[in-house]
């Protein structure tokens, strides 16, 4: 038993790792598609198309751009796997430590923003599982649908103009009062930071400024845990072990949120990753509506100045966080619910 | 040659047959077929508007492509910059005076187009991938499936941006984005409707009656493999109509005086607090299309699924 669950955990990683290998090996052919010399490669570096030609060949030399295409890349690969991501050409900063600096930010967005969709989610899922087919049934199915189906720009639009603007109640726009001073620099997660220097003010005002960001990323992501947990309770209602504590005499309520819920629950775990995916592509947009400075700001930037090492990079950074969220559902999955690694 | 007739009308007869049990089924219900009329004045607007469209510049006369709509959607008039919504500028007017309605009427024909080439090439590619994949088996399958993978490890919406601003973030550089990133999903409905039926009766008799290859991909593969996949790709019109608009309001695949849903709404967030029409109705126009796609799916997956009667 113990082995089987090593071997499980090793072939998923593996075929990871692959998943991982073949998304570089593809970023890497786009980039050579649009520059297929070195000189055109160097101006990508370079980030301008004006640049003295001398420049140009240190940028050759120093990213080895007149080597043959495959050595490139293994070069390319084995630098993104030593956490070296290129010189950003905008900044003109390492591209790591620039990651470094937005990704922890919008994690603090995403965290708080899954674990509120999947609490809305179970919650109206077994809301609708329970009163399946009477109108809080519809109501709710009617909800998800709509925030499905709304674009994330008109539901950060929407909670800044009524919340931010027409009621005052949070702030609108920006990650913290700007006219407070800023803590330092512990650990590259704001929030920590504040609650180590003690400095409640800024503490309380980063809190005000990420309720509506959060608010919103949730907002067009629980939808999917909804839809899951109905179906999943439904599932599990039609079980003999359900009908059996029924006729054991544990009340109606009791056995759907106890039983029922527990159970359906297990597959949800899959749905992180998932919805780690859906939050993180959600952040760029909602990101830029809320002048939140984060991953997805850096992204929205990088897009205005067409800054291609920025979007590749970032882009990679996004598919191996994605891939590992991926890879801990799975094996958690797998570790909890014994008959998926039989597949 | 008499069977061949024979089974060719049959064929007809049954997809015809199928068709309408489906548009019964979808009539049957409220909300479905809400869905469907959304949809169908989706496209029969994008249609005519469309064609309107063309012919305003084939024959270089811009009022045809305007005809239809209550005023010109390209009308500088600064005297009437920023009015709210009023019986004369229905949903309010920009900071150029440019009526809102008339913009987002122009707008929606791109999303159509788009929406139904991003959707037919991934059936397209996924169908060939997804039923190579799943009936040749062993190394092809393992090969198609970690490539497919390594495409949906990453948000939809984030390797759409990284292709099209590699591609200078023009508006053909939007659509191959799209076309890019959006197969993966249906090579896996197609690998897995072709694993669950290739062993089954009709697809063994058709190798022994010696089909031709191609009758044989698309009679018997392709076509015993759309059932949830007709149902998934109604959804997946919503989906690619909400990421192309989400591109727009990036700034990506703008073709500048023409209007587009996203980028409408992203001039419109600027001026939020006071002009709000600017902003939230493109989005809303966006959120009625997409419900319909939506609804409409989510009837024909019902259907499909056989879970109507429940």
């Amino acid at each position: 038993m113990q082995s089987k669950t090593v071997l499980f955990i090793v072939r998923r990683g593996i075929n990871a790792l692959i998943t991982v290998v073949i998304l570089i090996v593809f970023l890497f052919s786009l980039i050579h598609i649009i520059a297929p010399s070195p000189a055109a490669m160097a101006r990508i570096y370079a980030g301008s198309p004006h640049v003295p030609p001398a420049e140009l060949l240190t940028i050759e030399k120093t990213y080895g751009l007149n080597k043959p295409i495959y050595e490139q890349m293994i070069i390319y690969m084995v630098a993104i796997f030593h956490g070296n991501l290129g010189v950003d050409p905008t900044y003109k900063v390492p591209e790591i430590s620039l990651i470094a600096k937005f990704l922890p930010r919008t994690l603090e967005l995403v965290i708080p923003a899954i674990i509120l969709s999947v609490a809305i989610g179970i919650f109206t899922g077994a809301l609708a599982a329970s009163k399946r087919r009477k109108p809080t049934d519809h109501v709710v199915k009617g909800v998800y649908l709509a925030t499905w189906a709304s674009p994330p720009f008109l539901v950060a639009a929407m909670l800044q103009l009524f919340i931010g603007y027409d009621l005052g109640l949070l702030p609108a726009v920006h990650m913290v009062n700007p006219l407070l001073n800023t803590p330092q620099n512990y650990t590259s997660f704001p929030i920590l930071n504040s609650i180590i220097a003690r400095d409640w003010p800024y503490f309380i005002s980063l809190i005000h400024h990420m309720i509506l960001p959060v608010i919103a990323l949730s907002l067009i992501s629980f939808g999917i845990v909804t839809r899951l947990t109905r179906s999943s309770m439904l599932d599990i209602m039609e079980t003999d072990y359900f009908r059996l504590s029924i006729m054991k005499g544990v009340p109606r309520k009791k056995a759907i949120y106890s039983v029922a819920l527990r159970n359906a629950s297990i597959p949800l775990i899959t749905l992180i990753a998932l919805l780690f995916a859906y939050s993180v592509a959600g952040a760029v947009i909602i990101e830029d509506i809320f002048d939140y400075h984060g991953m997805g700001w850096f992204i929205v930037h990088a897009i205005y100045t067409l800054d291609y090492i920025a979007i590749l990079d970032t882009t990679i950074i996004v598919g191996l966080s994605v891939i590992a969220a991926n890879l801990i559902a799975d094996i958690l999955y797998g570790v909890l619910d014994p008959r998926v690694r039989l597949e | 040659m008499i069977e061949n007739v024979t089974h060719k009308q049959e064929e007809k007869k049954d997809t015809q047959g199928k068709l309408n049990f489906y548009l019964k089924m979808v009539y049957k219900d409220k909300t479905g077929f809400a869905g469907m009329i959304i949809v169908l004045i989706f496209f029969g607007w994008s249609f005519i508007q469309g064609m309107l469209e063309i012919f305003s510049g084939m024959f270089s006369d811009p009022h045809l492509g305007s005809i239809l709509l209550p005023h010109n959607p390209f009308n500088f008039n600064y005297h009437i910059s920023m009015q709210g919504p009023s019986s004369t500028y229905l949903l309010g007017t920009n900071a150029e005076g440019e009526d809102i309605l008339s913009r987002l009427l122009y707008a929606v024909p791109r999303d159509a187009f788009i929406a139904v080439l991003v959707v037919a090439s991934a059936i397209l590619i996924g169908a060939v991938l997804g039923i190579t994949a799943g009936y040749m088996g062993k190394m092809t399958d393992e090969i198609i499936m970690r490539v497919t993978d390594a495409f949906l490890a990453v948000p939809a919406l984030i390797l759409v941006i990284a292709i099209s601003v590699v591609l200078n973030a023009t508006y053909t550089g939007a659509i191959i984005g799209l076309m890019v990133v959006w197969w993966p999903i249906y090579t896996r409905f197609f690998r897995g409707q072709t694993l669950k039926i290739k062993n089954l009766d009709f697809v063994q008799a058709s190798k022994i009656n010696n089909v031709s290859k191609i009758r044989f991909f698309f009679r018997y593969l392709f076509l015993n493999d759309t059932d949830p996949i007709i149902a998934y790709a109604a959804l997946d019109f919503g989906n690619v109509i909400l990421t192309y608009s989400t591109l727009a309001f990036l700034g990506i695949g703008l073709t500048p005086p023409i209007p587009e849903l996203g980028s409408m709404a992203a001039d419109g967030v600027g001026a939020l607090p006071t002009a709000w029409w600017w902003a939230i109705f493109p989005g809303l126009a966006i959120l009625v299309i997409v419900i319909g796609f939506v609804l409409l799916g989510d009837r024909l997956q019902d259907i499909i699924s056989n879970r109507i009667n429940y």
